[in-house]
């Protein structure tokens, strides 16, 4: 063996190790969902929602603010995507835009004593862009809760607005529990009853009763929001419990008329638990507060308990349950009670634990696999790859005879790179992958088949067997890497605009076309190399 | 080049014949059978064990009120019947419709289970891991000592196995199929409280119609790029002649399969589209094989007084036995992942079978035609040379 082909040897040894590595054993290779079965969802942040959000806030700290620097009689409200604040006359103006200074998000204009603030584009980018980062982090919080082997949550779509989340393993049956985990935002908020609310927070039987009470138009300064029925209490109260069709709107027991301004939020919860009261044996949420959340929930008892009223724990814009406070509660731990069921208490706790989204989601699509369906298309598939390559192979020794075994070999090797390269790339085989996975070896001989039938011409052409193998290669050359570079060309847009299963297949085309350059033109070189130095002077080549 | 004409004629008309078929212009009521991912809606699979026909399935759909569901049946494994049912989304439906929708087709299905009428226990075909692992919990079988996450612990391992014992059965059909080591107590329990169903949900997909929209335009731009850089390339390797002839023959192999596709009733999916894009690779590739040697030829000194007829012909009889030889191992390839590959890999080999036969025969009769044609109005040979 001369020295040049010894290096070739091992140089081939050496890649087909190390890409033997990435795929041995078996079990390293990744099955994608619709192999393994699973879940996958695609949800999309609503952004405005984290804008109106914000809006909502900065109304009530604009409200605030403006009562403790001398303008007692201004009012706030929302309309469309501004707040209007009046009672802010047009001769203080001065005074006002020191306040302002806290609304840096905000432009500011005034017209008469009216003062109207709207979000900048670039606060609004960044509230948008924070509400996808938050989700994404909260997504990955209840889905590690909820206890999910290898999840992958990745972020898609021009403005990052887009999540894409697939669970391996997870049923049709936790589908539902997990869409619901995910699409709610867990915002929690503690309110006080409005004043104004007569049936001291039992509420109105229906929308229309409570309108009706008010004719027409609510108090300044609060709203009414739904108290859904539990299925627990339907069960006590011994009314037929009619379980909502999934997705439909629950049944509402009352509306409860509360007051817009939110004392304790969410966010500074530290600690959230399902527990059972010894004593009722019912299911509760205790959670605990940081240091903010405790000093506003201490103001919060104390108005409550001075005067007299009701703490309404609003969750997603839902009164989850109203409470009577007779003391000033310091220290902020906080216990819910309600008509939990175990599972409701379990999913509540776990949202106010991971925290509140600024925004909902919006299912864009949704796919549940069962395994078995995997597990007979893995089947399927693979038997029509495999009697594919092996009439492929077939074909090519009765064709070519020993010529044909040197393609056998370097489609070996080309299979070996294949699996070593997509194993690299963490790559993920999907169904139509494997129909890549086929296709390329298809394709792969194909260049091997350009290349023998051109040394037979040259062969024909009277040259000797070294010399028709060296021109061969030679002229070929140019031809393969152009029909190999545009075919690359559409494997790569493929995986620019595919997602799941169709990446999959473009990263196996890709991976392929690359092993199919690599082992046409170099590893069948070589094998024609090396046989030739051990019969130099060989007049007859088996072609 | 003799036959050229004839070739052109003959398979632009079955392009138009089919198009003409087709009639895609007429939007909605078009032949073309889309698949979910494109106008929203829900692709549910789903098995039963037994005498179950397609007729069977949308009378309880309709019964169960969805009225507008696509059914197929297929019967993959003896004595059990498949099938695929699809709805379509309305316009302006939210995911809480399909949420909805789902649960209803979901529960017209079990209402063809004829035990579960009289047998109220939970499937143990179709319960979840959860489910199960609840049911002995809070039974204690085993009589774990400890608390929740012991118990936890002490069962799950199990219920794997039952899971695992339930996926290689698909569905089960006797309590004889639990794995043999499960022990005695929670065999029996299992067979007190679950039943065993002959229903199973094997796929369960739903697309909101608003990204569907999104899809189509993704679909369609990744093609058109895939166009435009292929005929970049070219252009780069070849003259501007070989790149229009290339494209020419690309959307003529694309149009053919697309047509032949419609008209054997196969639905658009996105691998679908996916082996489209592979089928403008490979025809491509094909060409370019053809369009190499014509560069080579040109500059041999035998060729250079001929006209560009004779190069051309005398490229492609050079070329012939590998053009066709190249073909048929790709052909094999996909024609045996269409009869062997499963029905789901059927749609996406289908358009790859089309394809390589076409594309074989374009590089030939389409493509270098166009070539010889452009080269006589614009005189490209001379500029050929220079290129190579």
């Amino acid at each position: 063996m001369t020295k040049r082909s010894l290096w070739r040897l091992i140089f081939t040894t050496l890649i087909c190790g190390a890409c033997a590595y990435f795929f041995v054993p078996l079990s390293k290779v990744r099955l994608g969902l619709d192999l393994k079965g699973g879940v996958h969802f695609e949800l999309e942040v609503q952004g405005h929602e984290a804008l109106e959000a914000d809006l909502r806030d900065t109304r009530d700290r604009l409200l605030d603010r403006l009562h403790e620097k001398g303008f007692p009689e201004a009012v706030a409200h929302l309309e469309g995507m501004t707040v209007k604040a009046e009672g802010v006359p047009a001769d203080r103006q001065a005074e006002a835009q020191k306040i302002l200074n806290g609304f840096s998000g905000y432009d500011a204009a005034f017209s008469g004593d009216t003062l109207t603030l709207s979000q900048k584009a670039g606060y609004q980018k960044s509230l948008k862009d924070d509400a996808n980062k938050r989700a994404q982090q909260i997504i990955e919080n209840r889905i590690n809760q909820f206890g999910v082997a290898e999840p992958e949550i990745t972020p898609t779509g021009a403005e990052g607005n887009r999540i894409v989340v697939e669970l391996p393993g997870v049923g049709d049956a936790e589908r539902e529990r997990i869409k619901g985990l995910l699409t709610t935002p867990g915002r929690l908020e503690q309110r006080l009853v409005a004043k104004q609310d007569t049936t001291n927070g039992i509420g109105w039987r229906t929308r229309e009763e409570a309108m009706g009470h008010f004719a027409g138009h609510l108090p300044p300064g609060t709203e009414l929001l739904p108290l859904p029925l539990s299925e627990r209490e339907a069960r006590r109260e011994g009314k037929a419990f009619q379980a909502p069709a999934a997705g439909q709107p629950d049944p509402i027991r009352s509306w409860v008329l509360v007051e817009e301004k939110v004392y304790v939020d969410g966010a500074d919860i530290t600690k959230a638990d399902p527990t059972v009261n010894s004593q009722t044996d019912q299911y509760e949420i205790s959670y605990v507060l940081n240091k903010k959340g405790a000093d506003d929930f201490y103001n919060l008892s104390g108005i409550a308990s001075e005067e007299n009223r009701r703490i309404a724990v609003v969750l997603d814009r839902k009164v989850v349950s109203v409470l009577w406070c007779k003391e000033k509660i310091p220290g902020g731990a906080v216990r819910i009670t309600g008509q939990f069921s175990k599972e409701e208490a379990d999913d509540f706790a776990l949202k106010l634990k991971s925290g509140a989204m600024r925004a909902s989601m919006k299912f864009l699509e949704e796919r549940a696999m069962g395994p078995s369906l995997g597990a007979d298309s893995i089947a399927s598939g693979v038997r029509g790859a495999l009697i594919g390559f092996l009439t492929v192979i077939g074909f090519m020794v009765f064709y070519y005879r020993w010529s044909g075994v040197n393609a056998v070999v370097a489609l070996t090797v080309n299979i070996i790179v294949m699996l070593g390269l997509m194993g690299s790339f963490h790559a993920v085989i999907t169904l139509p992958g494997i129909a890549g996975f086929a296709l390329t070896v298809g394709m792969a001989v194909d260049a091997n088949i350009l290349i023998f039938e051109r040394i037979r011409e040259e062969l024909g052409n009277g040259k000797s067997v070294a010399g028709a193998i060296q021109t061969g290669f030679d002229r070929v050359f140019w031809t393969i890497v152009d029909s190999h570079v545009t075919q690359l060309v559409s494997a790569i847009l493929l995986f620019i605009f595919g997602t799941g299963p169709v990446k999959g297949f473009a990263v196996t085309l890709t991976v392929g076309v690359t092993a199919s350059l690599f082992t046409s033109i170099y590893i069948s070189r070589f094998i024609y190399d090396w046989i030739l130095e051990r019969h130099p002077g060989t007049r007859t080549l088996s072609i | 080049m003799k036959y050229s004409k004839v070739a052109l004629i003959l398979s632009w008309g079955v392009i138009l014949a089919c198009l003409l078929w087709i009639h895609p212009w007429k939007g909605a009521d078009a032949h073309v059978k889309l698949g979910m991912q494109f106008t929203g809606g829900i692709d549910m699979m789903v098995a039963f064990k037994g005498n179950v026909h397609q007729e069977d399935v949308r009378n309880a759909l309709y019964a169960g009120g969805v009225q507008q569901a696509a059914v197929v049946a297929y019967q993959d494994k003896p004595g059990v019947a498949m099938f695929s049912i699809k709805v379509k989304a309305r316009k302006g439906q939210d995911e809480k419709d399909s949420t909805s929708q789902i649960k209803q087709i979901t529960d017209a299905l079990k209402s063809l289970d004829a035990k579960a009428a009289s047998d109220h226990r939970l499937d143990l075909n179709t319960e979840s891991v959860g489910a199960i692992v609840d049911t002995w919990m809070k039974a204690n079988p085993l009589g774990v000592q400890g608390d929740e996450t012991a118990l936890r612990l002490a069962y799950e391992p199990w219920v794997d196995k039952v899971i695992k014992a339930r996926e290689k059965a698909s569905p089960m059909s006797d309590y004889n199929q639990l794995p043999s080591d499960l022990p005695g107590s929670l065999r029996a329990s299992l067979e007190k409280d679950y039943r065993l169903g002959n229903l199973t949900i094997l796929k369960n997909e739903s697309f909101s119609p608003s990204i569907s929209g999104e899809w189509t335009w993704k679909t369609l731009s990744a093609v058109g790029w895939a166009l435009v850089a292929i005929l970049v390339y070219v252009l780069f390797r070849f003259t501007l002649s070989f790149s229009v002839g290339g494209i020419v023959a690309l959307i003529h192999d694309v149009l053919m399969a697309l047509g032949l596709f419609v008209l054997f009733g196969f639905e658009f999916s996105v691998p679908v589209v996916a082996s489209f894009l592979i089928l403008i690779g490979y025809s491509m590739a094909d060409t370019i094989v053809v369009f190499d040697r014509i560069r080579e030829n040109s500059h041999k000194p035998e060729y250079r007084r001929v006209d560009i007829v004779k190069l051309v012909d005398d490229s492609i009889n050079q070329t012939l036995s590998r053009t066709i030889l190249t073909s048929m191992s790709v052909l094999f390839v996909a024609v045996c992942l269409f009869v062997w590959g499963g029905h789901a890999l059927r749609d996406l080999a289908f358009p790859l079978v089309v394809g390589v036969i076409t594309g074989t025969y374009s590089s030939i009769f389409i493509a270098s035609p166009v070539v010889v044609f452009l080269d006589h109005q614009f005189g490209g040979k001379e500029k050929l040379k220079q290129h190579a």
